[in-house]
């Protein structure tokens, strides 16, 4: 398999704190790789040097063979990366198409002349990107939902939402923040088939920050554990579990879905 | 019914008290009864006092007024008549009070001998008898008194036909929607040749009224339109791009001054052709939204604010300035502006000027909403709302932004240059901050990122000020009360901006849906 995103020592550092240290991941194309972690290991703060929202004081973050950080962010997502955020961050006064067809504005070319003189290429561009938009909409389930604000969407359909926005510049790369947080066990595990299906259908490599243990046991072909900043392990979901390392920083015994502060407190 | 909601409703008669004794200070209970007056078709000679029926409206209406809010206060449900007469009577009676007590002390000074007026410039003599309804001050406080506790009570009694009459309210409202929605008014709502009929009456309308009404209202309404003009470019800067930009009349005088400069004898003696010198003025106002964005387009919100409020400022201090008084001609201005001319026949009489106005503002709706439907605008909004995750979902948001301002201030060099051909001169007292502020006031009035909101608002603000000059000096208070009250009752705007419909207008698929897309 070829290797899509690579970080190599990546490192963030805020005043004092190493948020992030000497990081290398490796992605390759097709998977679904999680990160997992207890809070405040830095998981997000990758993403954010991944996608661009930070750039790291030391090494590089490597994606289809191109250095991208210190590039800007729209430009990272033109390349082909899209993520989604652990809060959930829509464009709430928005319809939900037009969230999603915000999502494919690195795929449009019209500039303010051809919009202003409605030409036959825009016209046929904007026919297409409605089109699009609402085909999107009914693959992430949200059919009959679209015209209405994102912001009165329940929360599930405003996660799916935010996914389906995501897909609009047709990415690579996926991130995922948390999917499933706040989502009762039924959601989850629709969530859980659905992030399945986007990989499989669409053929987009997935990173993904979980916390729910069944969510990344059953869908990751890889898993990395960060803790204060460091990888302290990688591998299949089975050497996860039987890792050591993990299981003494992180898992404990039986640890399907206890709270990370609970864990950290048994460990101590 | 308890000591709190006595003392609730006190509360509430103190608040009126406060009023009532106000607006008798500043002299506005004269102005407010000699206008109930006028409405009822009776002139208030000059120099007398208006009716005292007129006098007994305005106190009653306000009365009615504390009644009912001191009554809603109980917060009751079912509300009990008792209790709500019993809290309008205790209200209207504690705002009554301090009306007796203000009598009596107004009152009492004028009778020794003091003049007022020498402290609060509107409390003329008459005015003071007149509040106490040409009594002593005792008996005058007393009927102040008694009139405003009956008024309360009735206000209260107001809030108990509502409180009995919703539920019927409700059901009428109902069955008026139903058959709204089914009987002719939904057909002829549908109908698209009622929308053009519609359309064609408005058109009609702009085309016979400036010959129709003559110059003072042509006036009004050109300024109107212009502040239509600067409305639709501002709402593209921040009701749909987010950004918060105060110095807008940067632009507006920079439309002006380069209108004027090419046009006029003094002082380059140019004479440059009125539409050219239009299209100059437009292309140098964006061309100075972008050179002003490219550096402050990195600052955001109150930053952004304070820096564009200066820059508005500097403008007009450079054109007043002696540095470039070879170029503006300094504080003087510039005279003899060139008005339109057309196949070389001059065209600048008021009505004519009102059609060319109508013209750049049907043109400027025209180009604001292909602007705002399109990729271009929802990249607007997507900024406006989250400018950090609209960037990362791959919007340009530099760009953006600059095509934004360099949009919004041809819109507002364009609003100049008309607005110094139509009074043949500018001078930087035209720019002042004032004009940014109505802007911003207008768009925000009229409903953020909406073109009608825009137009209401425009009407509103500039309209209003107007219609009120029967107020007199009371009308920026009057006008200031009005955006107040506005912006509680309806925050959201006059006529707050919708979202197109693409689901329920896109054609319905061919094939069933399947997984992949």
């Amino acid at each position: 398999m070829t290797t899509l995103l690579e970080t190599r020592r990546v490192t963030k550092v805020f005043g004092g704190l190493t948020a992030v240290n000497k990081v290398d991941l490796v992605v390759s194309q097709g998977m679904i790789a999680s990160i997992i972690g207890p809070n405040g290991a830095g998981k997000t703060t990758l993403f954010n040097c991944i996608s661009g929202f930070y750039n790291p004081e030391e090494g590089q973050v490597i994606f289809d063979g191109k250095v991208i950080n210190g590039k800007l962010t729209d430009r990272i997502a033109a390349m082909g990366i899209s993520r989604t955020y652990q809060n959930i961050r829509l464009f709430k006064n928005m319809s939900a198409v037009e969230n999603i067809m915000v999502g494919f504005e690195p795929r449009m070319h019209q500039g303010w002349l051809p919009v202003m003189l409605r030409t036959p290429a825009d016209r046929q561009e904007e026919k297409y990107v409605i089109s699009e938009a609402i085909k999107l909409l009914k693959y992430v389930g949200l059919e009959g939902l679209g015209d209405n604000l994102a912001t009165n969407l329940p929360y599930g359909a405003q996660r799916r939402l935010e996914i389906a926005r995501a897909l609009g510049n047709n990415p690579k790369l996926l991130l995922l923040d948390e999917p499933t947080a706040g989502m009762n066990p039924q959601e989850t595990d629709t969530m859980k088939a659905f992030i399945r299906s986007v990989r499989d259908d669409l053929g987009v490599t997935i990173i993904l920050i979980e916390h729910d243990m069944r969510v990344v046991m059953d869908i990751s072909d890889q898993i990395s554990v960060l803790d204060y900043g460091q990888k302290i392990a990688e591998g299949s979901p089975n050497e996860i579990q039987a890792d050591p390392r993990v299981i003494e920083a992180y898992l404990g015994p039986g640890a399907s879905a206890l709270s990370d502060k609970y864990r950290r407190e048994r460990q101590r | 019914m308890n000591n709190l909601h006595i003392q609730k409703s006190a509360k509430n008669g103190l608040v009126f008290a406060v009023i009532i004794i106000f607006l008798a200070l500043i002299g506005f209970t004269v102005t407010a009864a000699s206008m109930i007056q006028k409405v009822f078709g009776v002139e208030v000679s000059v120099g007398t006092m208006p009716k005292y029926s007129a006098l007994i409206a305005f106190l009653a209406f306000i009365g009615l007024w504390n009644g009912w809010r001191a009554a809603k206060q109980t917060e009751e449900h079912p509300l009990q008549a008792g209790h709500a007469i019993l809290a309008g009577l205790a209200s209207g009676f504690v705002t009554g009070l301090f009306a007796l007590g203000y009598s009596l002390i107004v009152g009492t000074l004028q009778s020794n001998g003091v003049n007022v007026r020498v402290y609060l410039s509107s409390l003329s003599p008459e005015s003071i008898i007149y509040f106490l309804f040409g009594q002593s001050p005792l008996s005058g406080g007393f009927i102040q008194l008694s009139l405003s506790t009956v008024s309360a009570a009735f206000g209260a009694l107001l809030v108990i036909f509502w409180d009995r009459s919703q539920h019927q309210f409700l059901i009428w409202k109902q069955k008026l929607s139903a058959w709204g929605n089914a009987s002719w008014p939904a057909k002829l709502r549908r109908n698209v040749f009622v929308g053009y009929i519609a359309m064609g009456v408005v058109l009609l309308l702009l085309v016979i009224l400036p010959r129709t009404w003559g110059s003072y209202w042509n006036y009004v309404m050109g300024t109107v339109g212009i502040y239509v003009l600067l409305g639709i470019g501002l709402n593209i800067i921040v009701g749909y791009s987010g950004q918060l930009v105060l110095g807008y009349v940067a632009f507006f005088a920079i439309g002006a001054y380069s209108f004027a400069l090419v046009t006029a004898p003094e002082p380059h003696n140019l004479n440059w052709n009125f539409w050219i010198a239009i299209l100059v003025a437009v292309v140098a106002s964006a061309i100075s939204g972008v050179l002003i964005g490219l550096p402050i387009l990195r600052l955001r919100g109150d930053y952004l604010a304070i820096v564009t409020l200066g820059f508005g400022e500097i403008i007009r201090i450079l054109i007043k300035s002696d540095l470039l008084k070879e170029i503006t001609l300094g504080p003087r201005g510039i005279r003899n502006i060139a008005g339109p001319t057309l196949f070389g026949k001059s065209f600048s009489s008021d009505s004519d000027f009102m059609y060319l106005i109508i013209l750049a503002v049907l043109l400027s709706i025209f180009l604001a909403r292909r602007w705002q439907e399109s990729r271009i605008g929802r990249a607007w909004l997507a900024i406006s709302q989250d400018e950090t995750v609209a960037q990362a979902t791959g919007v340009d948001t530099y760009k953006y932004k600059l095509l934004a301002l360099a949009i919004g201030a041809a819109f507002a060099g364009l609003g100049g240059a008309i607005f110094a051909s139509r009074n043949q001169f500018t001078g930087p007292e035209d720019h002042v901050l004032m004009v940014s502020i109505n802007v911003l006031c207008l768009v925000i009035v009229g409903g953020m990122g909406s073109i009608p909101g825009v137009i209401l608002g425009a009407f509103a603000l500039k309209g209003l000020p107007e219609i009120l000059r029967e107020l007199e000096s009371y009308r920026l208070l009057v006008f200031g009360a009005l955006l107040v009250l506005m912006m509680i009752v309806r925050p959201e705007g006059l006529w707050p901006a919708t979202r197109p419909k693409y689901e329920e207008n896109s054609p319905p698929p061919v094939t069933v849906e399947g997984g992949s897309r």
